[in-house]
């Protein structure tokens, strides 16, 4: 961006006076070059952009363990009998106790743990609701406040069990975490708890421990995220206050909530459903909020484990529909053949992959990209991301019903062994994960994107956006330089002043439409969530009203005197879009390149109708009719509606209006930045081209 | 006109509380904005919490520079240190800190505002004198005394270290003052707002070259040369005289330097010095005197001890640098602020005042630990110049960056921090960023002032030729 500005304003100086001086430096020639033909060249670097996106899945690599501490695999299994008629026997012992008791089967886990020599506390924790506080966005997990006057209505309790380490100095811990549901816990549930049984009670009596084992049964009634939640934020900031929540119940939790040192790593165990395959399936679950991913060795030590040595299935979230769908079939196919071609050239060039494989690895992407857009966690693991902990979801399902006793034996001995494999990896590492890669997508477990070739795809995608904001810069100024006779008024280098200013009013606006939902949630009385989208969008678009009416100059539909130069208004509209792209890429990568495809050709094709009508010319009638359709897609609900459409599940009307603000709610529940994206960014940049759409040129 | 000339002021006086307000706002919830902690806005030197921290220490009759905590002046000490533990009940806890600050922003915007209108009617004076105001260009002077104390009164960084409990705004408020005091010729208070700013953050010591300067030769005009050119041309008209010629002959020498006022201007400067120096002794009398106070704080600005990150490019360096090649890196990272003292001082020693404002802008650049606080200063200096950098180059290219720049310093700062999937280098690669930007800055403000001075002796001599 630098050298382009930098070029347009040396063209500046030289058509100002009239003679060229002397001649500019190659790299300000190709500047000037690519200002002069910024059409072509931001069409053939949009078009460059998308192909590279669409070419990722081709240059996916494939992982390796990068970390050489962790040897995984290369110790064997100490896991015995013994250990596995562990597990299965408090699998039993919980059935039998839903057959006689009544609740209190934490008693029961709690029971167990202290048998196999653990030291077991029960915490007690209030659920809290979704809160939206829009200061609290950005800051640490630590900063919201407890609420003191919680009731004994409903609260959980977690039990967690720490095995102290026989080498260790107690400074750190590997974190086990299997959610269950006290209440009415399911038969494959159970199963999960068994297998981390099986293992807690190998590591309890194993001399080569050197980090503590905290074992954390959640209560998944709260869901599987907020229990973890809960007891991470008393792990990390201890309260000095005695709360209310012990007194409730009979369960006894007088004893102190312990701790083990930092967590160097935590997995998620979960056993659900029959697997449709013949193998055992597991699903690694990895995105945390806001499209981080934990450390790819984590995910590269489980896979290696599963993969060769304990002969699992192993997958990763897929955009199922993606695999049917007969373009993208194409597209692989066309891969296909320009990759046999290549290595007919030059067997050297062997990037081509079959297009099954292409089709698998790109619906596997847009399931990574989206859930890093969406910033939602897709696990209790993304609870553990906050406070810069590694961790992953492991999801089993095995191939058998839930009460086949003689499967249950090799399933348990297959799970824990996956899992004690794990533990020993981590348990070598003497710093915390970092070798491998935070920034990458997947494309399938073994396949990854990492940082550095992704990012050529954004940066593609959005390098028209400097280019042709210098180019109408000079246009726009050249076009006022003319207008303005009087040389009072002839601020030289000054004249984007005017478009700042409409679009720092138009962001200002944007802003104050995200905190709206903040105070429409203060407002009394329940509302459903369509009311408060008709709040919420009748409260914006009056505020946009009222922006139009008090600053002068801001309106589409103001008079010719008042309105800026549109070329000038563009200019400053797309840097504030390119900035805000920018900025989003680092935050959050994947949603920046989404918003990025939208917002990219919405920005490069707004420009005024009415000139384009009164032409009459086929081709500016084209352009402002791409515009408009590009104008109404990119509008945030109307995009929502279509992706809506995609997946199969119309809705129209004003229905649409509360599943709008739902998804919102949810974005925004998880401090989901995408959620400020499109209040802060996408928003203002839309409205700023639906101005320029209508500017009376 | 001479409408829109009552009105301005009004307007002006409308924005400047407008600003006052937002301040206030502000101030209200600083628990969620929590700025009083980011690394952009206080560092080691001007953070409050280290001030209570040595206030405490002091309290307890201990060295106020016990533990490497602060590293401020003992003065500032005696004077914000009470008001950092007062605290009125049921409202934030630095509240009348808070409020000195906004204090101290509102003076220095009223100071920046007369300093401005000085500026103004010598620009106005220039002008008329080499015959512009009078031609049918004629051009409407900007009011640059409003439009900088609206700048500083309304410049985000500007809000965000007054906000954030950063003590930047009581040095700017010193240096500020050392340039009104010598604007408008008060030689005490010029003399008293340099030493204070010196005492506080070593870095204004150059100042004293260009307040010497508007003391001994008056304020920014344009060169020497140009009157000449001018009066030459209108003698040769008016007659041939053997007077003129005479007058002429005495016109080539140089423009009288005043050496009574900078005497005077130097005596007040020793005499302020060795009263604050007496009051820190005073203060610090128990706790190792004056050295200790010279070791903590102009030790602790030279040698660069604290390596925790900032907006400046020494930490990450120092960080780096072996041991043994530190003193000689130390040198040379300081040596830079020097070096270009010199040359600077040759190219623009007819405008004093731009030169203090470059002067400042450098030591924002080079300094050891920087904050926006110091750009705040130099955004709203710059300001003053509206009416000959009116066509500065890449305006909006600047524009551009300091925004992005001041956006992504927070992301990366979380990404390293906080998230820990970033390092430090994304930082440092953001503080050199904001470097190269402000180095641009400054290049394009000198290059465009003095493209002003080149078109004036054009436009003066093509003047000249009509009227011949």
């Amino acid at each position: 961006m630098a050298s382009e500005k930098r070029d347009k304003e040396e063209e500046e100086v030289k058509t100002d006076d009239g003679s060229p001086k002397i001649k500019p430096r190659p790299i300000v020639q190709l500047g000037i070059f690519l200002v002069a033909h910024s059409p072509v060249f931001s069409v053939v670097f949009s078009a460059a952009g998308v192909l590279a996106l669409l070419i990722l899945p081709l240059l996916a690599k494939n992982t390796y363990i990068s970390e050489n501490a962790l040897m995984p695999g290369s110790a064997r299994s100490m896991l015995s009998n013994r250990d596995v008629s562990d597990g299965s026997k408090l699998v039993k012992d919980i059935k039998n106790y839903w057959l006689n008791h009544e609740g209190q089967v934490q008693k029961l886990i709690g029971k167990y743990m202290s048998d196999m020599g653990a030291e077991v506390y029960y915490q007690k924790f209030h659920p809290e609701g979704n809160q939206f506080h829009p200061l609290h966005f950005f800051s640490g997990p630590d900063s919201y406040t407890l609420l003191d006057n919680v009731s004994c209505a409903s609260y959980g309790v977690n039990v967690a069990g720490i095995i102290r380490a026989p080498r260790g100095d107690g400074k750190e811990s590997i974190v086990l975490v299997t959610p269950y549901d006290f209440i009415n816990g399911g038969d494959y549930e159970a199963l999960s708890l068994g297998i981390t049984s099986t293992l807690f009670s190998l590591l309890a009596r194993v001399t080569w421990l050197s980090k503590d084992i905290i074992w954390l049964v959640t209560d998944s009634r709260y869901g599987d995220y907020r229990p973890v939640a809960a007891w991470l934020t008393e792990y990390h900031s201890p309260s000095f206050k005695v709360s209310d929540l012990l007194k409730c119940g009979e369960l006894n939790t007088a004893d102190t909530f312990r701790r083990a040192g930092t967590v160097a790593a935590a997995l998620v165990l979960k056993v659900d459903g029959r697997s449709e395959r013949f193998e055992d399936t597991l699903s690694i679950y990895a995105e945390a909020s806001n499209g981080q991913m934990p450390n790819l060795d984590l995910i590269n030590v489980v896979n290696y484990l599963a993969v060769h040595r304990q002969g699992f299935y192993v997958k990763v979230e897929k955009v199922v529909s993606l695999l049917s769908s007969s373009w993208l079939k194409i597209i692989g196919e066309i891969f296909e053949a320009v990759g046999k071609l290549a290595r007919t050239l030059n067997p050297d060039w062997n990037f081509g992959i079959p297009a099954a494989d292409y089709l698998e690895g790109s619906a596997t992407l847009a399931s990574s990209l989206y859930s890093q857009a969406l910033g939602i966690p897709t696990g209790p693991h993304g609870a553990f991301r906050d406070y810069q902990v590694d961790a992953i979801t492991l999801k089993i399902s095995p191939r058998f019903p839930p009460d086949s006793k003689t499967r249950q034996h090799d399933f348990f001995l297959r799970g824990a062994r996956l899992l004690e494999g794990t533990i020993r990896s981590v348990n070598n590492l003497l710093e915390k994960f970092h070798q491998s890669f935070f920034l990458y997508l997947l494309t399938s477990p073994s396949k990854f994107i990492s940082v550095g070739v992704y990012m050529i795809a954004f940066a593609l995608l959005v390098a028209p956006l400097p280019m042709v904001a210098a180019s109408l810069y000079i246009e726009g100024c050249k076009a006022l330089t003319k207008s303005t006779d009087n040389p009072t008024e002839n601020l030289k280098s000054w004249k984007w002043l005017d478009a700042a200013k409409q679009v720092f009013a138009l962001h200002l606006l944007g802003f104050i439409v995200t905190l709206l939902p903040y105070f429409i949630c203060q407002v009394p009385g329940q509302h459903s969530p369509r009311n408060r989208s008709i709040m919420w969008g009748t409260t914006s678009s009056s505020l946009l009203l009222i922006t139009f009416a008090i600053i002068p100059g801001c309106s589409p539909f103001s008079s010719r005197h008042h309105g800026t130069n549109w070329a000038v208004l563009k200019s400053v509209t797309i840097s504030a879009a390119f900035i805000g792209l920018c900025l989003m890429s680092i935050i959050n990568f994947a949603t920046a390149e989404i918003g990025a495809l939208l917002l990219v050709p919405t920005c490069l094709m707004a420009q005024p109708i009415k000139p384009a009508l009164r032409s009459r010319r086929i081709k500016s009638l084209l352009g402002a009719f791409c515009s408009m359709v590009l104008l109404t897609i990119g509008f945030p609900v109307m995009f929502f509606a279509i992706s809506k459409g995609l997946f199969g599940e119309a809705v129209v009307g004003l229905s649409l209006g509360g599943e709008f603000w739902t998804w919102l709610e949810s974005l925004w529940a998880w401090k989901s930045a995408t959620y400020l994206y499109i209040g802060m960014v996408h928003l203002p940049c839309w409205l700023l081209c639906l101005c320029i759409l209508f500017h009376p040129s | 006109m001479a409408e829109e000339q009552n009105k301005k002021p009004c307007r002006f006086w409308i924005w400047a509380s407008a600003s006052v307000v937002f301040r206030l706002i502000l101030i209200s919830f600083p628990g969620n904005l929590n700025l009083s902690s980011r690394p952009e806005v206080s560092t080691p030197l001007t953070s409050i919490r280290r001030l209570a921290e040595g206030y405490w220490l002091k309290q307890a009759s201990m060295s106020p520079y016990a533990g490497s905590m602060y590293h401020g002046s003992p003065l500032l000490l005696s004077i914000l240190g009470p008001l950092t533990v007062q605290s009125i009940k049921g409202q934030p806890s630095h509240l009348l800190c808070s409020l000195v600050f906004v204090i101290a922003d509102i003076l220095s915007a009223m100071l920046l505002r007369g300093i401005g209108q000085k500026l103004q009617m010598a620009y106005g004076l220039n002008a008329r004198l080499l015959g512009f105001l009078k031609s049918s260009r004629d051009k409407v002077i900007l009011p640059c005394g409003d439009i900088a104390a609206l700048v500083y009164l309304w410049n985000p960084f500007t809000i965000v270290s007054c906000v954030g409990l950063s003590t930047s705004p009581i040095e700017n408020l010193a240096v500020v003052l050392a340039l009104f005091g010598a604007v408008t010729r008060r030689v005490p208070l010029a003399a008293f707002g340099f030493v204070m700013a010196t005492h506080l953050s070593l870095y204004p010591a150059t100042l004293a070259i260009p307040i010497i300067i508007i003391l001994g030769y008056g304020l920014d005009a344009p060169p020497i040369k140009l009157f000449l050119q001018t009066r030459s041309v209108e003698n040769e008209k008016s007659s041939t005289s053997t007077v003129s010629k005479q007058a002429k002959s005495k016109q080539t020498t140089h423009l009288p330097f005043l050496w009574k006022t900078v005497a005077h201007f130097l005596f007040w400067v020793l005499l302020w010095s060795l009263y604050v120096l007496v009051l820190c002794a005073l203060s610090l009398n128990k706790y190792g005197g004056l050295e200790e106070m010279f070791k903590r704080t102009y030790g602790f600005i030279l040698s660069i001890e604290d390596l925790s990150p900032n907006i400046g490019v020494f930490w990450y360096f120092f960080a780096e640098v072996f041991d043994f090649f530190r003193n000689f890196f130390l040198i040379v990272f300081h040596v830079n602020v020097l070096f270009m003292l010199l040359p600077l001082v040759i190219r623009l020693k007819h405008r004093p005042c731009f030169l203090a404002f470059v002067y400042l802008a450098i030591s924002s650049i080079l300094k050891s630990y920087p904050s926006v606080g110091d750009s705040a200063l130099y955004l709203s200096l710059w300001a003053l110049f509206v009416n000959e950098l009116i066509d500065m180059k890449f305006s909006f290219f600047l524009f551009c960056g300091y925004l992005g720049i001041s956006l992504l310093s927070p992301v990366m700062h979380n990404l390293w921090i906080w998230r820990g999937t970033g390092n430090a280098n994304f930082y440092f690669g953001n503080a050199i960023g904001y470097a190269c930007f402000q180095i641009v800055f400054v290049v394009e403000s000198v290059s465009a002032m003095l493209n002003h001075d080149r078109a004036l002796r054009r436009s003066s001599s093509n003047h000249g030729e009509v009227k011949s």
